[in-house]
Formats: C-alpha cells, structure tokens, sequence
C-alpha cells in the first residue's frame, strides 16, 4: 500500500480545491520542502550549492515565469533573458541609488520594474502570434542587450558595463555563506512557487489558459484577451525580473550584460518545453535537467571515452550537450509537449491503480 | 404552453454583412422576445452562424442597426456582449483542449469573479470564499447536465457528445439572458439529441432564458421553437411560428432546392 487514496472522500469544495488533494502527495510536497530546508543543507558541500543547487533553484524561479506566459498563457518569448536583466540591473540601481534601501526592496522592485516592461512589450501580442511575435519579443532582447552596454547610467558608469553587490542584508541577516544564499533562494523559490499555483487554479489562471486554448471562445465568454495576455505578461516578467535579480546579486555577485544573453532566453525557453508546458512542478524539472546535464556529461563522457581508450575533449563534451538538448527539444515537442512533468504524471496514475490496472 | 412570452429584448433591423465579395447577411430583420425559443433554419451557408456571431459582437455588420434591450449597440465587442448577458454556444465545439471539464464551466462565471489579481496570488480569504462561492454553482450546473462523472476529465478526451454538454454547461456558467445555441445537436445520435432537447428546454423553462437556436433537424426545431426564421443565400425568406413557416410555399422551395 504505498500509495492509495482510499476512503480520502472530499466533503467540501474547499477540500476538493486544494493544492494537493490527496493526502500522500500533501505528506511527500511537505517532506520535500522540509529535507530541501534542513537536509540539505547538512548534506552539501560548497560546490554543490554554488554550481548546482543554487543556479537550479533561480533558474527555477526564472522558468516558472517562463512556463506561465508561455505554457500557461500560450504566448511565446525570446526575450526572457533580457527580463533577467533589467530585473537585475532595476534592482541593482534601485539598491545603490536609494539610501537604505532593504535586499527584499530592490529584488521586488526589480521585477515591478521588469513586469513593467513586460507589458510595454507585450503589446504586440494583441495584434501578431506566433512567429511574428517571437521575432518581436527576440528583438526586446537585442535592444535590452544594446541598452545595458551602451546606455552608462544602468551601470553606474562603469566601463564595461560589469557591476557588482555586496553585503546581501535580509533583515539582518546577512546572506553570505553558500548554505545561507541557497537557503535564501530556496525560501523565494517556495514563495513564489505557492504564489504561481494560486494564480494558475484561481479565475486569472483560467483566464490565461482559456486565451491560450481557443481565443475567439474566451472572448465570447467575457474575458477580455488585451487583460489576459498583457497580465501574463506583466506576472511572468515579475518573476524572471526577480529572479534575474537573484541571479546577478545572489548567484553571480558581480555581473556584465553577457549574463543574461539570447543564450539564456533560450535556455529558459528549452527548460520549459522539456520541463512540461502548463505545469509549475515541470518548471522545476525543466531547470534541474538543464542545470544538471552538463555538469552530468562533464564527468561521465571522459569516464566513458576512457573506458574506451578515447580521450574526450570539453569542446566534445560541450557539441555533445548541444546535441542532447536539440534531440530533447524536438522529442518533446513532438512525442510529449508537456514534457517531464507529463511522464512523471502518468508514472504516478499507473502506480495509483497498480497492480490492477483495469 | 404555460411559459409567458415578454416584450421584444433583441432587435435587428436591416443588418448586411459582407466578407469581401461574400454576401453573408443581406437586409435582414428580426426580433428576439423575452422568454421564448427562436430558431434560425437555412440551408449551409445560409448565414445562420454568421448572424449569431453579428448579435454577439464577433462579426460588425457593415449596414443596420441592433437593439438590445431597447437601447442601440455600436461596434460591441463580443466581451461586452457577454457583460450584457449574451452567451453562446459554437457549431464547431471551441472548449478549453486544455482544461478540465471543471475549469472549462468555471470560466463562464469570470465575468463575476472580482477579487483581484494580488489576492488571487495569495488565495486571500475573499478570493478563496468567491472561488469557492462560485465551484458550488458550477457544480449545479454539472448536476443539471448529468456530467458529474467527468468534472476532472480534460475535455480533449470526452466523446462529441458530452463534449456539446461541457459547452453549454460553460455558456449556462454566464447566467446568461440570451443563450446562442448553434446546432447543439448536430453530429448526435437520437438519445443525445433527446438529452440536449430537454436540457434547452429545461434551461428555457426553468430560468427563463431566452433562447436563440439554430438546427437542421426539423423535427426537433417544430418541437421546441416558439418562432422560426428562414435564411436562405444571407437573405430571410420567411418568419413565424413553426405552422407557418413549414407551409410557406418560399420555404419548401429552398428546402427542396437544398436537396433537403
Ligand atoms: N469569417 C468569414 N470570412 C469569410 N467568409 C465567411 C466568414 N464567415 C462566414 N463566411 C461566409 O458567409 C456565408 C455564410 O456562412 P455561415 O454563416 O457559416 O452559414 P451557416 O451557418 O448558415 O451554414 C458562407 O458563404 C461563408 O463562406
Ligand atoms: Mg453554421
């Protein structure tokens, strides 16, 4: 019996509309959250939390804002890297121009500022889908990019347009250690988690899903399509603006424009389309996938070649990752659009039935 | 018939609707009065769809005017249209493919949903107690269509049938005072035509909706309609009760020509 939902009979809407309506996966969410918040943090060396753990979880973060325009919202973008960056570069002017200004402030300010510009350019989604409107949205991109290296007062006037945060003070705490900076992004990622999955089960998430399925029919039923694409687009720049924040304060310390290239849109966009579009939980796979991948071939293709006698160059090893990636994008797109969180749910209504399938 | 038919609630006077070369609607007038069941019969290509989607604001005819409830409407938009109370139905089911059955109904009542979008992202107690509020009506319209079943089903996966069910259930949702159906029935089989029959009915009876149908089975529009309208090539060649109509010499004739 290790998984049943037997006599687990909802006698409310309330408790039919939870997160998670069934008791087990409730217990398995809330002892992950708990290990993540207290195990970990025992278990993992240095490196752990600087290459994989805290990368995962912002680019997490960032990917959740991703996969709402783009899975939830069916509106596609190209452009997220450049979200991340005024998201960071916001915050970052915000915190050094503004005496006293809190951590928590500039990060929120930096995605207000981020979800701002989302909108701006958001608009030529009312009018153009599709291919038209990537190429709208990679063009954000290349202006953003121009902007943060050519425009000097987003930098403070420095000459290579690199700047750099320290003493992270969140209500005085000071995020210092890598445990303390994971544990930090961990709590945001958690908030920002629950507050996505409130938005995708409550009347906005309806909304955005509805424009994505069939838009003559949501507009027929009263939802106003230039509300619920521009909204999806102001929320999910809120958190890439975040969480590019994050990246550049937390992650990076110190940053130039290049952090935050076409690359990252990209890459952003790939986590989303293998994670599962329309899933929150996909987001998150998406981004341990793509977080880890490299740093998995890194060590097992010279281990491999090895065992072969062929030695196996990075350059090998980094043309093999690109390889993997465009075979998963398109095996995704074309076998499972939903991605990782889909055969994860289907793995789990298999095991809800076993052993009697029928 | 114990139901009492009110007073005139839609009014189209001389609409023309053109697609480029494409006569669609050509001069046509007609009213809508509270409370009954008024159908729309032609041929294909008569111009039925396109008329529905004239009242709700998807198609701006290029000449007449519309009145709704006495007062003229300019250049709606189909979501104020379904702010007024005019709710539809579609001939080529346009559900959530995403969505389950559940989430498709609960759309039908964003129009009455006002907590905004920060106590939405908190599931703030006012914004829970409405979403709430609001389940518990959706699931009377669930029990009403007899599809309690497959309220966790994603629609993609129901049969045809039960798929025409969901959308209505979603155009019920609006609490609507105009209710478009187009071809509820299409594509079913005797039994779900039966079930779709009494669920207009009931809807029409019950709350009081008005009901504006377009159907090319004739014995179900003779049964259920209070008026009938016949298009024929966009252009109205006939409108009365069901008697009349299916004695008009005009009327027999393009159904004749039709091949009907
Ligand atoms: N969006 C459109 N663009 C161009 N022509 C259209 C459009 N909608 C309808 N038509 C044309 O208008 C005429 C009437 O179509 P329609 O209203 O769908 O008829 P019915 O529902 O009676 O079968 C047809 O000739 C059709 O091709
Ligand atoms: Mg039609």
């Amino acid at each position: 019996m290790i998984y049943r939902e037997n006599g687990q009979f909802k006698t409310s809407y309330g408790a039919d509309q939870q997160i998670f309506p069934i008791a087990q996966d409730r217990w398995a969410v809330l002892a992950i959250i708990a290990f993540a918040f207290i195990g970990v943090p025992l278990l993992a060396d240095e490196y752990m939390f600087r290459a994989i753990l805290i990368p995962f979880l912002i680019l997490s973060l960032a990917a959740l804002g991703v996969n709402l325009l783009v899975g939830y919202c069916g509106q596609i973008t190209l452009g997220a890297g450049a979200f991340m960056a005024i998201g960071a570069y916001a915050a970052y002017n915000f915190l050094i121009r503004i005496d006293g200004m809190p951590l928590l402030g500039a990060l929120i300010l930096g995605g207000l500022t981020s979800a701002a510009m989302g909108i701006l350019f958001g608009i030529p989604s009312l009018r153009v889908r599709g291919l038209y409107l990537a190429v709208a949205t990679l063009a954000a991109q290349f202006f953003w990019d121009w902007a943060f290296l050519r425009i000097k007062w987003f930098t403070n006037d420095s000459s290579s347009g690199s700047v750099s945060v320290s003493n992270l003070d969140f209500f005085g705490w000071t995020i210092d250690a890598p445990a303390e900076k994971y544990l930090f992004c961990l709590g945001m990622l958690v908030v920002f988690g629950l507050l996505a999955k409130n938005m995708t089960r409550a009347s906005i998430g309806r909304q955005w899903m509805a424009i994505r399925d069939m838009d003559v029919a949501a507009e027929v039923i009263g939802i106003r399509p230039m509300w619920a694409k521009l909204s999806a687009f102001a929320v999910s720049s809120f958190f890439v603006g975040v969480a590019g924040a994050m990246w550049g304060f937390v992650h990076l310390g110190s940053w130039e424009p290049a952090a935050f290239s076409v690359d990252r849109s990209f890459q952003l966009l790939f986590m989303v389309i293998i994670g599962g579009l329309g899933s929150i939980v996909g987001s998150f796979f998406g981004a341990a996938f793509i977080v880890i991948l490299p740093i998995f071939l890194n060590q097992m293709l010279p281990a491999l070649g090895g065992l072969f006698g062929v030695s196996i160059s990075t350059a090998a090893v980094s043309h093999a990752e690109l390889i993997i990636f465009g075979v998963l994008i398109v095996f995704f797109l074309i076998v499972e659009p939903h991605g990782l969180a889909r055969l994860w749910a289907t793995s789990k209504e298999k095991l809800r039935l076993w052993p009697f399938p029928h | 018939m114990s139901k009492q038919i009110g007073d005139v609630i839609l009014d189209l006077q001389n609409i023309s609707l053109r697609f480029g070369g494409v006569k669609a609607l050509t001069d046509i007038s007609f009213n809508v009065r509270e409370h009954e069941v008024r159908a729309i019969i032609g041929p294909n290509g008569a111009g039925k769809s396109s008329m529905l989607n004239v009242i709700n604001g998807v198609y701006h005819p290029q000449d007449g005017k519309i009145f709704f409830r006495g007062e003229e409407r300019k250049a709606m938009q189909p979501h104020m249209a379904a702010a007024q109370g005019i709710a539809r139905t579609f001939q080529n089911i346009a559900l959530f493919k995403g969505m389950s059955v559940l989430d498709n109904i609960m759309t039908g009542r964003n129009l009455q949903m006002k907590s905004n979008l920060l106590m939405q992202a908190l599931w703030w107690g006012p914004a829970r107690n409405e979403e709430l509020k609001h389940r518990a009506r959706v699931e009377e319209i669930i029990d009403f269509l007899e599809i309690q079943h497959i309220r966790k089903t994603p629609v993609g996966r129901l049969p045809y049938g039960l798929q025409k069910r969901v959308d209505l259930g979603r155009a019920l949702a609006m609490e609507p005072k105009i209710l478009l159906l187009d071809e509820p029935m299409a594509g079913m089989n005797v039994e779900e035509k039966q079930d779709m029959c009494r669920f207009i009915l009931d809807v029409n009876d019950q709350f009081g909706t008005t009901i504006v149908l377009i159907e090319h089975d004739m014995g179900v529009v003779m049964d259920i309609s209070d008026r009938v309208v016949v298009l024929d090539y966009g252009k109205k060649i006939g409108d009365g009760i069901p008697d009349e109509v299916r004695s008009s010499p005009e009327v027999i004739k393009a159904y004749l020509g039709a091949g009907h």
